[in-house]
């Protein structure tokens, strides 16, 4: 197997094989090692970090919808030292390339996280995740507007030479616009898209369901309009394009690729059955067997219309 | 309480799949030699194949293992069909492939110095304390001088009397409507049990509000007690963090049942 040509180059860094996992789905990757060879993947993202640890929100943080889920975690995460203490060593292990997921409040705090994950030689990129709240600006998401979102990534591109990918909220009017200008910031990748914002209500209660009130909406519901912001970003930008949302199997990865998603992180998909990156990356092969392809770069973009 | 037996994940099939009450079922399912080594209080994660609704897996204790020439050679689980994946699994029938995952989560505490215990018991939270009653007694321990206290909203709800009785231990009954055993709260055979006969630990499983009632009694007795805590879960794994309940009152931090639990010390759990 995988004697075709797997590898895929997503600005600046090469990857086995086109099939990451997704920020906040895989833990800090040792939660699926029990589980699954962490050196078949094609990336790991890990939770996202912020500079100091997080608590998150309170409880209840999850709850099912119809072919999804909401979330409410509130990026609860152990901060970026407790992770180079406590978990890179054990990453570090593996041939697989990982990418640290960066938060803040604020643009300073983003730029310092690049700073400190420039000096870590075992970390092979940066997921910068622009779909927090600007404590500066009330609140509203720095990836909702394009200056906030382009003051974010020249902040993190001015700390660190290491590739950046820049993660979009699909939480706009107009995607493309974003992306290039994330682009023009000096992202060397954009991956999309971050959860949907959402609700549920329990009406018995008539209380919301999380105690956030609001969620994040991920799994098979919102693949559809994942594909169609992967498509519309694609054909608009230079950078290699990452595409998220609802993977849940092969042919859902494929999808992305001929969409024009360079490579592909798959989510929630990991909760459902934790070998799902590793059926992913079997399914594509034999796809490409069946096919005659010899390479991955011949599907993806490769959609007619 | 314990830690971690390697976790596992494979297609188990199913051995039996049997109504027990009118709205709860047994389910045996095939499992790997690392459920030797599975503790009581820990917990599997179910998913049917190919099921995009529901979604996510299902959290469910293990009830009891299944043993054959002393090798466990599968795990019984005792469910109440509450909804959508509750509901399919009853159409399960022996044969059937289902995706199994664990054994998960810490267990509960068992030793030789717990000569007598309380084990409580809400509606389902029952299934987990006959696996703790056959590890306690597999470990020597006699239970002849302990209470089991079962309650639920009715009859249909005290599941597993008989295996109960068994065991050779004191059983109180109670219901929310008195069709069965005494009407009112769990919580009032133990407190009245407690203050004559001092246990060694109190072990509990049910609804949150029955788990607070007993670790305040526990607490305010300052007896040794164990609760163990269901909650809405995504992995599983340690992986989302959608799990987290209440705080530790010592580190002040969330807990997150399927790393940090399910089995938690009453006397570090905040309500
Ligand atoms: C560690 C652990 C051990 C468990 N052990 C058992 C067991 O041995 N036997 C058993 O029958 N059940 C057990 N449960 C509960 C079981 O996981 C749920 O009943 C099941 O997930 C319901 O799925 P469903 O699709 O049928 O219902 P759903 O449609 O998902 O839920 C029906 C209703 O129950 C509520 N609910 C669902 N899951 C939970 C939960 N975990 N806690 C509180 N409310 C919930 C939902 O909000 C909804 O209102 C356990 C849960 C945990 C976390
Ligand atoms: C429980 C949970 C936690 C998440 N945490 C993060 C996070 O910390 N940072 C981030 O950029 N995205 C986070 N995400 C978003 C995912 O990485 C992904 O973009 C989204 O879930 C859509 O993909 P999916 O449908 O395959 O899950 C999280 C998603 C889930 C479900
Ligand atoms: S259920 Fe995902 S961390 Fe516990």
């Amino acid at each position: 197997m995988r004697d075709r040509k797997f590898c895929v180059d997503i600005g600046g860094v090469d990857l086995k094989n086109p099939v990451m996992t997704a920020s906040g789905t895989f833990g800090y990757g040792r939660e699926f090692d029990e589980l699954i060879d962490l050196n078949q993947l094609g990336g790991i993202i890990v939770k996202g970090l912020s500079l100091l640890p997080s608590p998150g929100n309170p409880p209840p943080r999850i709850i099912e919808t119809p072919c999804g889920m909401l979330n409410a975690i509130g990026l609860e995460n152990i901060g970026i030292e407790a992770f180079v203490n406590e978990k890179l060593s054990f990453l570090k292990n593996f041939s697989t390339p990982i990418f640290i997921n960066i938060y803040g409040k604020t643009v300073d705090e983003y730029a310092d996280l690049a700073s400190r994950i420039d000096e870590l030689d075992d970390v092979a990129g940066l997921e910068v995740n622009i779909s927090c709240p600007n404590v500066k600006a009330g609140g509203i998401a720095f990836g909702v507007g394009c200056d906030a979102a382009a003051e974010v990534v020249e902040s993190v591109r001015k700390r660190t030479s290491k590739p950046l990918m820049v993660k979009l909220s699909p939480n706009v009017t107009d995607i493309v616009e974003i992306a290039k200008s994330v682009e023009g910031a000096g992202a060397d990748s954009i991956s999309l898209i971050n959860t949907i914002t959402g609700m549920m209500i329990d009406i018995a209660k008539r209380r919301p369901v999380l105690a956030n009130i609001t969620g994040g909406l991920s799994g098979p519901a919102i693949k559809p309009v994942a594909l169609r912001m992967v498509w519309q970003v694609a054909r608009e930008v230079k950078i290699p394009v990452i595409g998220i949302g609802g993977i849940m199997n092969a042919e859902d990865a494929i999808a992305f690729l001929i969409a024009g998603a360079t490579a592909v992180q798959v989510g929630t998909a990991n909760f459902v059955n934790p070998r799902a990156t590793i059926d992913i990356i079997e399914g594509i092969d034999s796809f490409m067997a069946k096919e005659n392809l010899d390479q991955v770069g011949d599907l993806i973009g490769s959609i007619r219309i | 309480m314990k830690s971690f037996a390697q976790k596992h994940q494979k297609i188990a099939k199913v051995i039996w799949n049997k109504p027990e009450s009118h709205a709860d079922f047994r389910i045996g399912l095939t499992c790997s030699s690392v459920y030797e080594n599975a503790l009581p209080g820990q917990f599997v994660t179910l998913h049917l194949p190919g099921n995009m609704t529901p979604l996510l897996r299902r959290p469910f204790s293990i009830h009891r293992l299944i043993k054959e020439n002393k090798h466990v050679i599968g795990i019984e689980i005792l469910y109440k069909v509450v909804g959508g994946f509750t509901e399919k699994l009853t159409r399960a029938i022996t044969g059937d492939p289902i995706d199994l995952l664990g054994p998960i989560g810490n267990g509960f505490t068992v030793s030789k110095k717990f000569k007598k215990i309380a084990l409580v018991g809400g509606g389902i939270g029952i299934a987990p304390l006959v696996f703790l009653a056959d590890a306690i007694t597999e470990n020597g321990v006699c239970l002849s001088d302990s209470i089991a206290c079962l309650g639920g909203r009715t009859s249909d709800d005290i599941l597993c009397k008989s295996v109960f009785k068994s065991f050779d231990l004191t059983i109180r009954t109670t219901t929310d409507d008195g069709s069965e055993g005494e009407q009112g709260l769990v919580t009032r055979p133990l407190e009245k049990w407690i203050t004559s006969h001092r246990p060694d630990m109190v072990y509990a499983c049910g609804p949150m509000p029955m788990l607070r009632a007993v670790a305040d009694i526990a607490n305010k007795n300052e007896l040794p007690c164990e609760i163990s805590i269901e909650t809405i879960m995504a992995c599983g794994l340690g992986a989302c963090l959608g799990c987290a309940v209440n705080k530790n009152k010592t580190t002040g931090k969330y807990q997150h049942v399927c790393i940090d639990g399910p089995v938690f010390d009453a006397k570090t759990h905040i309500f």
